[in-house]
């Protein structure tokens, strides 16, 4: 079977040719199967946002493979990539990224409309989405009105409505107070115990730690990719 | 809000000309209507002015254009001169002089002065009026210069209210004359009322009253002889009028009414001009709003895209948000347009004018065809944003 996830060699390469040339990739590879916990670590500037951007179909890699499920995504037009993002794939971000103007159901509603699933269904499926993590009765809010852990609970219950195979997180806890940011870092073991492929990006070794799976970057490289042998 | 402005005083203007417009058309419509089709007219005029200013064409055209007119009876089946007079009409304690134009809310004609018109035994004919009482003017009146007069039926209604006019004197500029008929009202619904006010004195009675005859109206059997009639007459006038101090001209009232049709729409399409130049401001203004908005939002057109959002639906999106501004824009211009057109109408064409529906949708179109339009080059922008370069906007 293929792996879920298979970069080979993947170079992003900004201004290149240029004195200013920056390899935020320099040539990665790295294989993710489906159900696995894997935690991209490194400090500000090892490329592990443009990892993320990589795999989240959200940048192109200036050069190398990528295999989402077997598909060359190279070969994907704007259209496809749009709905792998929508349905394979769900985002948390450090800054929730909600829409302000929106009330949180209709945050949390937003990518089951980019389905094209009926008004009905598509609040039945959201109100789902926001009691599995813990804001049922919270539809109506703004954002504005929730505290920073709240918040990031809207966007996990934006990531999760869509029911996809692989969420990613880029620094979900950065914004939030060790415990709220405890909260939610159990809550994606959890999500991942259920089968979802979670894919974390921190630079904090301890959060790190909550992952099966340590891959390790600098200067844009893999400098380490551990798995832990204890079964928690 | 300020840019919807512009939007909606566009289409607020548009609206008011459209309608007026159409109002006015309709209105020239009803009158010849109810003259009757198939008229033509006739002018003779001279370039040629005495000291005082008066006209020296004072040539009676009439008998000579009268007689040639009967010589074709197979093409035309009347003729009557055009014209009228300002005597002031005295019967009894009724005195023109102390009559007023009045309206009611809806601008309508209610009562006025009546006209004095001149016209031959052949003026029935040509402007589609039936006699209810008496009799009509005759030859005979004309050749004897016999001081007559026959009533329409407001101006009869107005001095004699249900009285039986016939054979009482009536005073025009203190001159007796004698009643002989009562036309019947031109429509039974009372519209027209105001082209019902009028009473009709031989033509003959100019050398006292006073005025000048240069029109006449010819009345053709058909549609399809009114051409023929035309060239007929063209050529008869061409022989009896002094073209060295003078001139005529022959034309039928239906092209003459196709004419100020062309010169309504033209007027129209000049006013309509102006209004499409506020629209295009508009328009500019609605795109640059959009380019800001497009900027300010980059981070949530970041998002949209992150979590499932195609180029297709961020242009649907901004596309929709541009048609909607410009929409409401147009509601609130139709509104405007509306009570403008109402008003215009009264106080320009005594009429009221309710925008026709197809203005109203028309209008509502354009707005919203506007704001695509306008919208679109922001739409295109916003969706060429690549999404993790819109994620990375603060």
């Amino acid at each position: 079977m293929a792996k879920l996830i298979k970069i080979d060699s993947v170079y992003k390469i900004y201004s290149e040719g240029l004195e200013s040339e920056v390899r935020a990739l320099d040539g990665v590879s790295l294989e993710i199967d489906k159900g696995e916990f894997v935690a991209i670590v490194g400090q500000s500037g090892s490329g592990k946002s443009t990892m993320m951007n990589v795999l989240g179909c959200l940048d192109i890699p200036t050069r190398g493979d990528f295999y989402l499920n077997g598909v060359d995504v190279k070969t994907l037009s704007d259209k496809e990539l749009s709905r792998i993002r929508n349905k394979e794939i769900g985002f948390i971000f450090q800054q929730y990224n909600l829409i302000q103007s929106l009330t949180v159901l209709e945050n949390v509603e937003l990518p089951l409309i980019y389905q094209g699933i009926e008004a009905g269904e598509r609040k039945r499926m959201a109100k789902e989405a926001l009691e599995r993590v813990g804001l049922a009765g919270r539809e109506k809010h703004k954002p504005v009105q929730m505290s920073g852990g709240q918040q990031q609970r809207v966007a996990i219950a934006r990531a999760i409505a869509t029911k996809p195979n692989i969420v990613m997180a880029d620094e979900p806890t950065g914004a939030l107070d060790s415990h709220t940011g405890k909260d939610i870092l159990s809550f994606l073991q959890q999500l991942n115990r259920l089968g979802t492929t979670v894919i974390l990006i921190t630079h904090d070794n301890s959060i790190a730690d909550t992952a099966k799976r340590i891959v390790r970057l600098q200067d844009g490289k893999i400098i380490e990719d551990r798995t832990k042998e204890v079964d928690w | 809000m300020l840019t919807v402005l512009s939007i909606f005083i566009g289409i607020a203007a548009v609206m008011t000309i459209v309608s007026v417009m159409e109002g006015m058309k309709a209105k020239t419509a009803e009158m010849y209507s109810a003259m009757g089709s198939n008229r033509i007219t006739v002018s003779i005029y001279s370039w040629m002015y005495d000291e005082q200013g008066n006209s020296m064409n004072t040539k009676d055209y009439y008998p000579e254009l009268s007689s040639f007119c009967s010589s074709i009876p197979d093409k035309v089946i009347g003729v009557t001169p055009n014209g009228y007079c300002n005597a002031t009409v005295v019967y009894g304690t009724k005195s023109s002089a102390n009559m007023e134009y009045q309206y009611d809310d809806n601008w309508n004609y209610i009562s006025g002065p009546p006209q004095l018109y001149y016209g031959s035994e052949q003026y029935a004919m040509c402007n589609n009026l039936k006699l209810v009482k008496g009799r009509d003017l005759a030859v005979l009146d004309l050749e004897k210069y016999n001081n007559v007069c026959v009533l329409g039926s407001e101006a009869y209604t107005a001095f004699f209210g249900k009285l039986d006019p016939i054979g009482k004197e009536m005073q025009f500029n203190g001159t007796n004359y004698e009643v002989i008929g009562v036309y019947a009202p031109r429509s039974e619904d009372g519209s027209n009322k105001s082209m019902d006010n009028f009473i009709l004195i031989p033509y003959t009675a100019k050398r006292t009253l006073g005025g000048e005859i240069n029109n006449f109206v010819v009345k053709a059997k058909d549609s399809k002889t009114l051409k023929e009639a035309i060239s007929l007459i063209g050529g008869f006038l061409k022989g009896a009028v002094n073209t060295a101090t003078g001139g005529y001209d022959v034309y039928s009232e239906n092209t003459w009414q196709q004419q100020e049709n062309e010169t309504l729409n033209m007027i129209g399409l000049i006013l309509g001009g102006i209004a499409a130049i506020s629209l295009l401001v508009g328009g500019i203004g609605i795109m640059n709003i959009m380019l800001v908005t497009v900027t300010e939002r980059t981070k949530e057109i970041g998002i949209r895209r992150a979590i499932g959002a195609t180029k297709g639906s961020i242009i649907a999106q901004f596309l929709v948000e541009a048609g909607m501004l410009c929409g409401m824009g147009g509601i609130i211009g139709i509104a405007i347009g509306y009570v403008a057109s109402i008003i215009l109408g009264h106080l320009i064409l005594q009429m009221s004018i309710l925008p026709p529906v197809w203005v109203t949708l028309l209008t509502f179109t354009l707005s919203v065809v506007l704001g695509l339009l306008f919208g679109s080059y922001p739409a295109a922008q916003a969706a060429k944003l690549q999404p993790v370069e819109a994620l990375r906007a603060e």
